[in-house]
């Protein structure tokens, strides 16, 4: 006979795997690639384009020309300001008040770069007068000292004893002025709206490529042909590689051009890094779906065995979330929580340290953890494999 | 004629519970058609599993062309097809499509022996594979084991929800099969469609083998069997009164039991009654099995 055993990969195999689960793999990547671009664009609308870090640099810079301009009214009693620099036509008067500041303070305060800090601020959301407002306390309260104490006085010191005469923690206040809402939707974005839909997928997919197919008897066909078993373990165990590596690819691709698109510039390498991250969990949890289907006689032991556990991952990783230090700080959390974070697999998945790659200091925390998730890939994917060929099939 | 295709020495398999096989000794020679047969979960199942080495025996042997079942499976597959008892078709949309990929599982490249069964059954393949009835689905089962031409069936019950008429075309088939030399062991409850193709014929009961019987031997009886009735119970005393035959009588029937060489000298006698029926009771294998099950019962 001239017929060959397949021992390593199953062409028709794989076809018949392709043909029967493609609607799934296709609807899940849309939904996939659709939350990512809705949740980058929401995320392009929330950050108004320009980081807060770049309206500090011209507040400083504005505050030291009205501080100037300040001491100089003091000083010669002329009536320099912000509203009136703003609508004189001739800026002389700046101008010498200005070289007059810098020849005695050591400052290079000049006309364009009052401008440009009036530039830079009015491209954030709040108006110049508030921030001239602010100004004037400040001014005021640098003037004087504490009657009783003899302590400086500050805006940021009358604003805590503020808060914290109403009972408010003043740490949460600053918590909350310097948190990001986009850094939380993009937490979001590589766990639930990643993490989600590529569970579902691996539970099914897994239970579809050998469980089923041994518990319903179809498997039969394959292995009535001049098939080994290994050839088909090794066959659905790369098909359970390939198929999230591409929708991972596909999304990253997408994410790479939507941010791109609607921010104008891209970090690639922390991008790229992130969406490896979570190429890796999902190959773990996706082992483990393997292994379960390969162990299990019956379709639902081995659903309820992958299903339940990533569901748990997944949950325990939302209830980590709630225990991570931004939400604590937030008032949103409790600390404890994050033990959840050590009972998945998801936990192991440090969206934090990856995110810092390709910027000056790299947090090489991930790496340990990720090779912990590689590990648990491997393992599960052998143990199954070997299962697999040693066991009895009802077909 | 004499090479053995399947033998199973000792096989066990025991699930608990006196569930399973236990020390099955079989032996196929080439070119026979071999009959299985026994009641739902005697052991049919299990035995043809172990033979196609998708269970690990617990004790004893399998093997197909000298090649152990569990060790050597996918080479055995080069020469056996396979129809399972419980008909589970992947999830392709039609049977075309299914039939197809099977095709390219199997090698086969030439589809005229797929061709001709699908004629022989009538198969519409192109039915949606999941809508099907029981007895298309069972036809498209057939088609994809058969269309392999490959010298060794082993058949789990392959005639479950075809009709009457299909059943025969498909004996038909296994005929062919036989015709090119073929070996195939097929499972069945069905008495009349072992009875009509096969060579010899296993029993199982409980996971024991009871009997092997040869059909050749129960179609090609040595004794014949006669119910006649006569007129009068008279008539039917004076005949049974004739020693030569030692008939039973029972009011105006007698019955009768003799060598086939005496089916002359029975006829002249007859000659001399007045009767009104002659019934020959033929054994059928039902009738063997039944007797042997009760035997296997005690």
């Amino acid at each position: 006979m001239e017929t060959k055993v397949t021992k390593h990969f199953s062409g028709p195999l794989m076809k018949q795997n392709i043909r029967s689960n493609i609607v799934l793999i296709v609807a899940i990547t849309l939904i996939m690639l659709l939350m990512s671009t809705v949740m980058n664009y929401a995320m392009s609308i929330m950050g108004g384009g320009t980081s807060s870090e770049d309206l500090t640099e011209y507040q400083t810079e504005f505050y030291t020309y009205l501080g100037a301009m300040a001491q100089y009214d003091e000083l010669s009693g002329a009536e320099l300001s912000y509203s009136d620099f703003v609508e004189a036509q001739d800026k002389t008067a700046y101008e010498t008040a200005f070289t007059m500041l810098n020849a005695e303070g050591d400052l290079s305060l000049s006309v364009d770069g009052f401008q440009a800090s009036i530039d830079g601020l009015s491209k954030g959301s709040v108006s110049i007068d508030t921030y001239v407002q602010e100004f004037e306390y400040n001014y005021v309260l640098l003037q004087s000292e504490g009657y009783f104490t003899g302590d400086d006085l500050t805006i940021q010191g009358l604003m805590d004893v503020m808060f914290e005469s109403m009972g408010i923690d003043s740490k949460m206040i600053d918590t909350m002025m310097s948190m990001d809402p986009t850094v939380m939707i993009n937490q979001m974005c590589y766990t639930v709206a990643g993490l989600l839909p590529m569970f579902l997928l691996i539970v099914f997919l897994a239970n579809s490529l050998v469980v089923d197919q041994v518990d319903k008897g179809s498997m039969a066909y394959v292995l009535s042909t001049p098939t080994k078993r290994s050839a088909v373990a090794k066959t659905q165990m790369l098909f359970m590689i390939f198929v999230p590596f591409i929708i991972i690819l596909l999304v990253c691709i997408s994410r790479l051009i939507s941010t791109q698109a609607f921010f104008g510039e891209v970090d690639v390498a922390s991008t790229i890094a992130l969406f490896a991250g979570m190429y890796i969990l999902s190959e773990a949890v996706s082992a483990i779906c393997y292994m379960g289907s390969c162990i299990f006689n019956r379709s639902r032991s081995s659903m309820a065995f992958g299903g339940g556990l990533s569901v748990w991952f997944f949950l325990a990783s939302l209830l980590g979330m709630f225990g991570s230090d931004m939400m604590v700080d937030m008032g949103m959390g409790v600390k404890e929580l994050g033990y959840f974070n050590r009972l998945t697999l998801v936990g192991l998945y440090d969206i934090d340290s990856l995110s810092t790659v390709g910027s000056s200091s790299v947090d090489y925390a991930f790496v340990w953890k990720l090779l912990i998730l590689v590990g648990v890939a491997i393992v599960c994917y052998a143990v199954g494999a070997v299962r697999f060929k040693k066991r009895d099939l009802p077909l | 004629m004499s090479d053995t295709i399947i033998k199973t020495e000792g096989l066990t398999k025991d699930y608990g519970y006196g569930r399973g096989i236990f020390d099955i000794n079989l032996e196929i020679k080439k070119g026979e058609v071999f009959g299985y047969v026994g009641t739902n979960g005697s052991g049919k199942t299990t035995t043809i599993r172990s033979m196609m080495g998708f269970i690990k025996p617990d004790g004893g042997s399998s093997s197909i062309l000298g090649l152990d079942s569990w060790k050597k499976a996918p080479e055995i597959m080069k020469d056996v097809s396979y129809i399972p008892g419980e008909i589970a078709f992947p999830s392709l949309p039609t049977g075309t499509a299914f039939l197809k990929s099977q095709a390219e599982y199997l090698g086969v490249t030439d589809y005229t022996y797929m061709n001709h069964i699908i004629e022989m059954l009538q198969l519409d393949p192109t039915a949606n594979l999941k809508r099907m009835s029981k007895g298309m689905k069972q036809k498209t089962a057939i088609v994809a084991a058969l269309m392999g031409e490959k010298d060794i069936l082993v058949l789990d019950e392959p005639t479950t929800g075809l009709d009457p008429l299909m059943r025969d075309s498909f004996l038909d088939l296994i005929r062919e099969e036989k015709a090119k030399g073929h070996t195939v062991f097929m499972s069945s409850h069905i008495f009349e469609e072992i009875e009509e193709v096969c060579d010899r014929v296993a029993m199982i009961k409980d996971g024991k083998i009871v009997d092997v019987a040869n059909l050749y031997d129960l179609r090609h009886s040595k004794t014949k069997d006669y119910t006649i009735t006569f007129n009068s119970s008279d008539e039917a005393a004076k005949f049974a009164s004739h020693t030569q035959l030692s008939p039973t009588l029972e009011k105006d029937t007698c019955r009768v039991v003799f060598p086939k060489t005496d089916i002359n000298e029975f006829f002249a006698i007859l000659k001399g009654y007045s009767i009104c029926s002659l019934h020959e009771n033929k054994i059928t294998l039902e009738d063997y099995f039944i007797k042997m099950y009760e035997k296997g019962a005690k």
